[in-house]
């Protein structure tokens, strides 16, 4: 239970969400900036909830990806939305924690009531992506911009060499590793011996889920169609594990590879927003609450030197979260994993079934246990929706909320999502 | 009245050079004809580089100014017809109207319309309106109306006065200032076809008359509405008047005020106050 010792707080409301298909890299929404996306889903989610022309309390949203010019993206957006020029904004990013980091911020400041509304979001690109020159020509530029004289001028541009031309491009990399994400994951797979097949499995399980879904409507008042796109364009409704068998690896080396492009997520472009507010603002306004964001809890693991998995943090948050709730693993109704990869999944709850991992690194006296995997992801996650980085979240809380008012009063339902740098970002949600 | 169906958007730069050719000569009254094209759709890559080119946002509805892109090569087709009375070279653009019915979406199927109407008397020639409608299954969805002046014209005897004028109010508060490049014109008329030499560099403007290029009038119409994007109802009216060119490069002011439920606006230089275009958006 909460400390009684704090002041007592309400938990937010979740009102509903709003995103826009998410498109493959360099389909659908090749054209589009992280502006044009994310203004694009706050005016679908302003419309869905009648908003035109008011001010929420504030709107939290971030992305991943972004080129320097947006350093005021949410404002930007803001701005040229439907909603009201007076309602304030910031920008946020945890990497692909940033969507529901952001719900997190927006609900702690309902809860201790220094807002009544809010709107968190996050959105990605990467195909619109900001290429930077590489560093040494960027200092050539520098200078040649303090240059005073003509001389100074041609002295600047004379360092410029051919090789500088070639742009710096973002990389799905770790800075401090220089390995991709995929392959650090790979490097964790193997650790927990996650197989091949239920990678294949938990993928296609991801498309089916996710193609039932939207087949009986239930993301008609989640999904407002963008630029021609009415679905993900990366689902697969006819996908199968003897098609994804025959992919070959994509990241991990040699013998005993096991990840591929299917049940890893591909590079996504898209954006996402969720309606968060106090139950009396919601009432005010006849507005629905779908469940109520309870607690959250982010944890880090020292992935380059200490030895852990870059995707393993999540692991190490949810107890911690369980703790404070005294609550165990099985006390929930739905899981949401997100599916970075379909290896991490598996590898987080093979950890949380280890009595091992859980004594020496969770110093918990027994493992958390198996969790029912007819409850974990059933309306398709990341590997059938794909992945724009920090919109990621915004998927994630709208859907589960969903769910849990679908369900009725009292049910419970647990996020938990890896972030790039050795994070993660984990969240309990009622109905 | 006869109505020709085209298959495919006229050229614009065959019907600039046909333009030039053609510029002698003319004379009489305007000619009955309509130019239509049906089942005209979209092209997403096209709308996605023209939002960028006005800075708008990028979204499934239709900029209001974007069917001109659309219509503009038939009005450009009939003017350039050797029936139309007035040489297209040195036809000024003075006043643009659109109306937005209801929001077209990007992906429904445009019938187009355009002729021309209204040879008007003004102090110093003529003016014409070239109209242009979009209907979509039967229905009007958008219509526009633009102003051209040619100086020194002459229009036929019993016609009306020519109507070239807004009415906006002071709008003393300036929202934004823009720095408009030297290479604005080319940028737009790469977009929008619109290659009038009088765009695209100081020596071709020269040729024209004009002491270096302009930006196109439409193009600073279609920013203003950029500006006010997320402020503006679906259907509306977006009136402007185009007074003294835009001379490339500029730093211009835009001045906005909230009228009836829409705007007041004003372009003008931000360091000599002349003033480009004023213009009222409104609900409808």
């Amino acid at each position: 239970m909460a400390d009684t010792s704090t002041p007592a707080t309400r938990t937010a409301a979740i009102v509903g969400g709003n995103r826009i298909p998410f498109a493959r890299s360099n389909t659908a929404y090749a054209q589009a900036s992280n502006q044009d996306m994310l203004t694009a889903t706050l005016d679908g989610l302003v419309a869905r909830f009648g908003l035109q022309g008011e001010q929420v309390g504030e709107v939290v949203a971030g992305a991943v990806l972004k080129h320097a010019r947006d350093f005021n993206l949410t404002r930007e957006s803001v701005l040229g939305s439907t909603l009201a020029a007076s309602t304030p904004a910031y920008d946020i990013q945890q990497a692909c924690g940033t969507g529901l980091e952001a719900a997190i911020l927006v609900a702690n400041k309902i809860a201790l009531g220094q807002i009544e509304s809010g709107i968190a979001g996050g959105v990605d690109t990467t195909s619109d992506a900001p290429l930077a020159v590489g560093d040494d020509l960027r200092r050539v530029l520098i200078s040649l911009n303090s240059a005073k004289t003509l001389g100074d001028r041609l002295k600047a541009l004379s360092r410029i060499r051919p090789g500088q031309l070639v742009p710096d491009m973002p990389r799905n990399a770790e800075p401090r590793t220089g390995l991709a994400m995929g392959d650090h994951a790979a490097i964790t797979a193997k650790e927990w011996e996650i197989g091949r097949e239920e990678q294949d499995e938990l993928a296609v399980r991801s498309h089916q889920n996710m193609a039932a879904a939207y087949d009986r409507g239930f993301f008609d008042d989640l999904v407002t169609p963008y630029l021609g796109l009415t679905r993900d364009n990366n689902l697969r409704p006819d996908s199968s594990v003897e098609k994804l068998a025959k992919l070959k690896p994509v990241f991990g080396k040699g013998e005993g590879a096991t990840m591929t492009a299917a049940n890893s997520t591909p590079l996504t472009d898209g954006a996402s927003a969720v309606l968060l507010a106090s139950d009396e603002w919601a009432a005010a306004k006849g507005l629905p609450v779908l469940a109520h964001l309870v607690d959250a809890q982010t944890a880090a693991v020292d992935y380059v030197h200490g030895g852990e998995g870059l995707l393993m943090a999540p692991a190490y948050a949810v107890p911690v979260m369980l703790a404070r709730n005294g609550l165990t693993l099985q006390d929930f109704d739905f899981y949401e994993i997100h599916e970075a990869f379909a290896s991490t999944v598996l590898s987080t709850m093979k950890a949380w079934e280890d009595p091992a991992f859980c004594k020496e690194k969770l110093g918990l006296d027994a493992p958390l246990g198996s969790i029912d995997r007819s409850k974990l992801n059933v309306n398709g996650s990341s590997l059938a929706a794909g992945h724009p980085f920090a919109a990621t979240g915004g998927r994630i809380v709208a859907s589960l909320a969903k769910m849990l008012h679908e369900a009725g009063p009292g049910k419970r339902g647990l996020i938990s999502v890896c972030a790039a740098g050795g994070q993660g970002v984990v969240a309990i949600l009622e109905s | 009245m006869a109505t020709t169906v085209l298959d495919a958007a006229p050229s614009l730069a065959s019907l600039y050079a046909k333009a030039a050719l053609t510029s002698r000569g003319r004379g009489g009254d305007l000619p009955d004809t309509h130019l239509a094209r049906h089942g005209v759709t979209v092209d997403r890559d096209h709308l996605a580089a023209y939002a960028r080119v006005c800075r708008l946002p990028l979204t499934d509805v239709l900029p209001a100014t974007y069917p001109h892109m659309l219509t503009f090569p038939l009005q450009m087709a009939l003017m350039t017809d050797r029936a139309f009375p007035l040489a297209t070279v040195g036809l000024v653009h003075v006043r643009n109207r659109i109306e937005v019915l209801r929001g077209v979406r990007a992906d429904e199927a445009l019938d187009l319309e355009v002729w021309a109407e209204r040879f008007a008397a003004h102090r110093s020639g003529a003016t014409v309106d070239l109209c242009a409608s979009a209907t979509v299954a039967g229905q009007e969805v958008w219509r526009s109306r633009s102003t051209y002046l040619s100086r020194g014209a002459k229009a036929p005897d019993g016609a009306p006065e020519a109507d070239v004028d807004v009415a906006v109010g002071a709008l003393e508060r300036t929202a934004a200032t823009w720095r408009v490049p030297d290479d604005a014109g080319r940028r737009y008329a790469k977009v929008s076809g619109d290659v009038n030499p009088i765009h695209l560099s100081g020596l071709t403007a020269k040729a024209l008359g004009f002491k270096r290029a302009i930006a196109h009038g439409m193009w600073v119409k279609a920013r203003v509405l950029g500006a006010l994007a997320g402020r503006l109802p679906e259907a509306l009216e977006v009136d402007v008047a185009f007074r003294k060119p835009l001379f490339l490069p500029s730093t211009v002011a835009l001045a906005t005020a909230e009228v009836g439920g829409g705007w007041d606006v004003a372009v003008r230089n931000a360091g000599s106050g002349t003033e480009h275009m004023v213009g009222t958006v409104r609900p409808r």
